[in-house]
């Protein structure tokens, strides 16, 4: 793989840190997949995750806590020529973003979030994120977790998502799969992470990973139709129930239309002059609109 | 001609058809070649509470509502009970001779406090408790009323049956109105035309009523004693003319200043921007080709259509939101990434009345002094305050162009006044659209953030260069950075854009001054209150007073120069504001070091009226430092 994917910014990462994998699996993703560079954008949260753009020399949006999804939908609404990758971690999309990751569910655009799970606040010294489990008790933590944890794939699935997995940071080349898959996934997609915090979470460790996941087997992610729909629901909710994790490409629905055809679908002039590709001047002047024309009710005969 | 000036009340339940009997008089008055000015008070309910259009007309350009009214057209009983005394001496009352024997104590959607004062401003000048009493003792106290059976009107005539009546009574109302106010059926048609252009069904069903209504008024002999042909004179031609609310007017200059994305979570009173935009998603060129196609995109929350908004101005798309105070407030941390950013994003806020929900659609100026603050630490940003519906519309091209022009974050700051008034304006006059600076190709790395002498650096969008943003410091690049100097470089060319602003702001957008020179008395006021006080100023002058208004309209970043020179001119300056603190005030005195201790005020959520800046002045001329107004229900 070619290092030409290293911005050059230093990953300050705490050694051991499962973003590595990320990182190099994305630069990897990316590079087979052959996208052109400037129409890459990344765009993340606040977080450990959140600095992943400024380490790939792609565009990159460094957004606020739990607020990269709403950006990602801007940006793509407006120039859908350019592909759009979200990163964030389970603090930053599942807690303080939440809604926003059920609005994208809702809506299907062609965007992947890349969920960086670690089970807590890394950048804030190990708080109890929303995916760690109840009663549990990382060495950061004074006391037991009293919530209990929410599924980011279950929720994908009751959110409309339309692409779903799950992967393993330090499995570099099982997580470029997935990448590669959900990047190409036109609609909105979910791949969780389970990264290990060698700092702050000391439960999810390698060991843990090697003893409590599995590689999915005679799994048809794909959706035929509606009743197919159903029966895969039912399905992941009997894989995600299991005490270990699945790990593979859990759900690809292709039926749903995404966000830019439904916009499209309003908008006649969408798919061939979406928001970027329109000009609001002439020789800077304002374009010539028929004022009466186009708004008629406002005149006073 | 005989200067006329026309000011009437048209009241009934909220979901009584009170906004469109509202627009039915408004439109035929500006159809009849008048000038407009309309308040529209409603509470923040869907059906049954109290709801009025106060309008204006004249047959000069009109900017306020006044007290007391000529006419009072009320649709219920609680109508009568609320605007009876805002009727000047001849003035008309009209409603439903169905009324007549109701209570005016025995009302349920009147709040408890409401009914007890009315219980004791009734006894105390022995006005009675029914309908009919009351008109009694309105007709002894030099007042006319004018009861009209319209519901059996509308039943005999037009054989609508109930509920059909009920979505006739507005216009039945308004034509009886419109009628003893002296205008011919013939000009009711045509504006019930107007208004139901795209409603088939409707239109018939008013012309109809209209027609019938008409009918009746000529019979009723009781009309004659009314006296009060105050429409119906022969106008000269205005030429093309528009009929605007505020929110409409920002729609259109959003949209002429080329807005493509327009991102909003609902709320009162900004959404109707919003509306607005979605109907027109095709702008039309004179051969009806589409020049254009903005995206409407309604958000989850306030914080996601902030985001959406900056991620498509990142694209280079000319980006804007809108909302009011409880979303503006979610908004702040998406405004502060924007100022970090350099970021060229629009945000339209209607200030309506806080804390908190306060009062959802009633009228206020409370925030000037949280929008021109908002976001933690510090960056540039620019605030600009319209004070009219041609301003509104003017600065919403402008508002687009200074953002990309400067790269900040640009509010809009309006009020409920401005967004739910609606007056006519003349048509907008085009002007630059200025995309502001641009990259070169071919020179080399592109550095988003590039420092050199002008603190705007080139431009290039997502998709075009390599580039980086992020909320932390960040370098020329856009990579966070820590470190002590490029930190303060970074900082400082963030905070020099104000100075260049402030230095190539024109006067005019900074500030207005209305009146002769050689003033003595200045009233420093911003927003829709500056119609009131423009309204006023013959009246003030006809005092004897050499009294000026200054309108600042430029609050961030704030040309304290510019207005030192006309506050230092003035013996006296008074504050003119719909706030409790007098912020802009404030904001001059931080400023400028120059104290405005007299101050009126406003926080019913009601507008300012003309009438109240008259008395107010007077007040503040007989030795009062600090005068509250409380008028309107």
């Amino acid at each position: 793989m070619s290092t030409d994917w290293n911005s050059g910014v230093w990953p300050d990462w705490c050694p051991g840190c499962g973003n590595f994998g990320i990182f190099t699996a994305l630069k990897g993703a990316l590079s087979e997949l052959g996208i052109m560079r400037e129409r890459i954008v990344l765009v993340s949260g606040i977080g450990c995750s959140g600095k992943i753009p400024h380490f790939v020399k792609v565009p990159g949006v460094h957004t606020l806590h739990g607020r990269a999804i709403p950006f990602a939908t801007g940006i793509k609404a407006s120039n859908p020529e350019l592909k759009v990758i979200v990163h964030g971690g389970d603090g930053d999309l599942l807690g303080i973003g939440m809604g926003h990751l059920i609005a994208m569910g809702r809506r299907n655009p062609d965007i992947l979030v890349v969920i960086h799970n670690n089970g807590v606040y890394g950048l804030t010294k190990g708080q109890a994120s929303p995916t760690l489990q109840l009663g549990r008790k990382t060495k950061s933590l004074a006391l037991p977790n009293i919530n209990s944890a929410v599924n980011p794939i279950l929720l994908g699935i009751a959110s409309g998502y339309t692409f779903l997995a799950r992967s393993y940071a330090y499995d570099i080349e099982h997580l470029k799969a997935c990448l590669k898959q959900g990047i190409s996934h036109s609609g909105a997609g979910i791949l969780e992470v389970i990264q290990p915090c060698p700092t702050w979470n000391n439960l999810v460790t390698m060991d843990w990973v090697e003893k409590n996941t599995y590689r999915l087997k005679d799994w048809d992610p794909v959706v035929k139709d509606d009743e197919d729909a159903v029966k895969k629901a039912q399905g992941i909710i009997g894989l995600e129930s299991g005490e270990r994790k699945a790990l593979g490409t859990i759900l690809v629905d292709r039926r749903k239309e995404t966000f830019g055809k439904r916009i499209a679908s309003i908008y006649k002039n969408y798919s061939t002059e979406p928001p970027a590709a329109q000009r609001v001047e002439v020789e800077g002047k304002a374009l010539p609109i028929d004022l009466e024309k186009t708004f008629p009710r406002f005149f006073i005969q | 001609m005989v200067k006329m000036d026309l000011n009437l009340i048209i009241g009934g339940p909220q979901g009584g058809g009170i906004e469109t009997a509202g627009l039915l008089a408004v439109r035929a008055l500006a159809m009849d070649g008048l000038e407009v000015f309309a308040d529209r008070e409603y509470h923040s309910n869907i059906k049954g509470k109290h709801s009025y259009s106060h309008i204006r007309a004249s047959d000069k350009r009109v900017r306020s509502i006044k007290y007391p009214v000529d006419f009072v057209a009320a649709l219920d009983v609680e109508s009568i009970a609320t605007h009876y005394k805002d009727l000047k001496p001849g003035g008309v009352l009209i409603h439903d001779s169905a009324l007549l024997d109701k209570s005016l104590l025995k009302l349920p959607p009147m709040e408890k406090e409401r009914v007890e004062r009315l219980k004791a401003e009734l006894d105390a000048n022995g006005a009675g408790a029914t309908v009919k009493e009351l008109d009694e003792w309105l007709q002894r106290n030099g007042k006319v009323v004018l009861q009209y059976p319209f519901s059996k009107t509308i039943v005999e005539k037009v054989k609508l049956a109930s509920p059909s009546i009920e979505r006739a009574m507005n216009t039945a109302l308004t034509t009886v109105l419109l009628r003893a106010a002296g205008m011919t059926l013939t000009k009711i048609l045509e504006a019930v035309d107007s208004l139901f252009i795209e409603k088939a069904e409707a239109r018939e069903l008013n012309r109809a009523v209209a027609g019938a209504i008409s009918d009746g008024f000529d019979e009723l002999s009781g009309t004659k004693k009314l006296g009060t042909k105050i429409l119906g004179q022969e106008r000269p031609p205005r030429g093309k003319r528009m009929l605007v609310a505020g929110n409409d007017a920002v729609a259109i200059g959003k949209l002429i200043g080329g807005l493509r994305l327009q991102t909003y979570y609902p709320i009162t009173p900004a959404a109707d921007e919003s509306f607005v935009i979605e109907q027109h998603a095709k702008l039309l060129d004179s051969e009806g080709r589409a020049v254009g196609s903005p995206i409407v995109i309604q958000a989850e929350d306030e914080i996601s259509a902030i985001c959406m908004a900056i991620g498509g101005a990142l694209t280079g798309v000319r980006s804007a939101t809108c909302t009011s105070g409880p979303g503006f407030s979610l908004m702040a941390e998406g405004i502060g990434w924007a100022g970090m950013n350099e970021v060229p994003v629009v945000v339209t806020c209607y200030q309506r009345g806080g804390p908190s929900t306060g009062l959802p659609t009633r009228h206020s100026q409370s925030d000037l002094l949280f929008t021109i603050n908002s976001g933690h630490g510090e960056f540039s940003r620019i605030v600009l305050a319209s004070g009219s519906h041609e301003e509104a519309l003017d600065d919403a091209v402008k508002c687009m162009n200074l953002a990309e022009r400067y790269q900040v974050p640009v509010i809009h700051l309006l009020d409920k006044g401005i967004a739910n008034c609606v007056t006519t304006v003349d048509p907008p006059v085009f002007g630059a659209v200025e995309r502001g600076k641009r990259v070169e190709k071919g020179t080399g790395e592109y550095l988003r953030f590039a420092i050199g002498d002008d603190p705007v650096s080139p431009r290039a969008y997502l998709g075009e260069e390599l580039m980086w943003y992020t909320g932390d410091e960040h370098d020329e690049r856009g990579h966070i950075t820590e470190d002590p100097d490029t930190r303060r470089r970074m900082y400082e060319k963030r905070m020099a854009k104000r100075e260049k602003i402030l230095k190539e702001a024109p006067d005019g957008d900074k500030a207005v001054l209305y009146g002769d020179e050689g003033f003595e008395d200045l009233l420093v006021t911003w927003g829709v209150s500056t119609g009131a006080a423009i309204d006023a100023l013959p009246e003030l002058r006809s005092h004897g007073s050499r009294v000026a208004v200054l309108q600042v309209r430029m609050v961030e970043p704030f040309p304290a120069d510019y207005i030192s020179k006309f506050i230092l001119e003035a013996n006296n300056v008074i504050g003119l504001e719909a706030n409790y603190v007098g912020q802009l005030a404030e904001l001059i005195g931080c400023n400028t070091g120059f104290r405005i201790k007299s101050r009126i005020l406003k926080y019913t959520g009601r507008l300012i009226t003309q009438d109240e800046v008259v008395d107010a002045y007077m007040r503040i001329k007989g030795g009062e430092e600090r005068v509250v107004l409380t008028g309107g229900e």
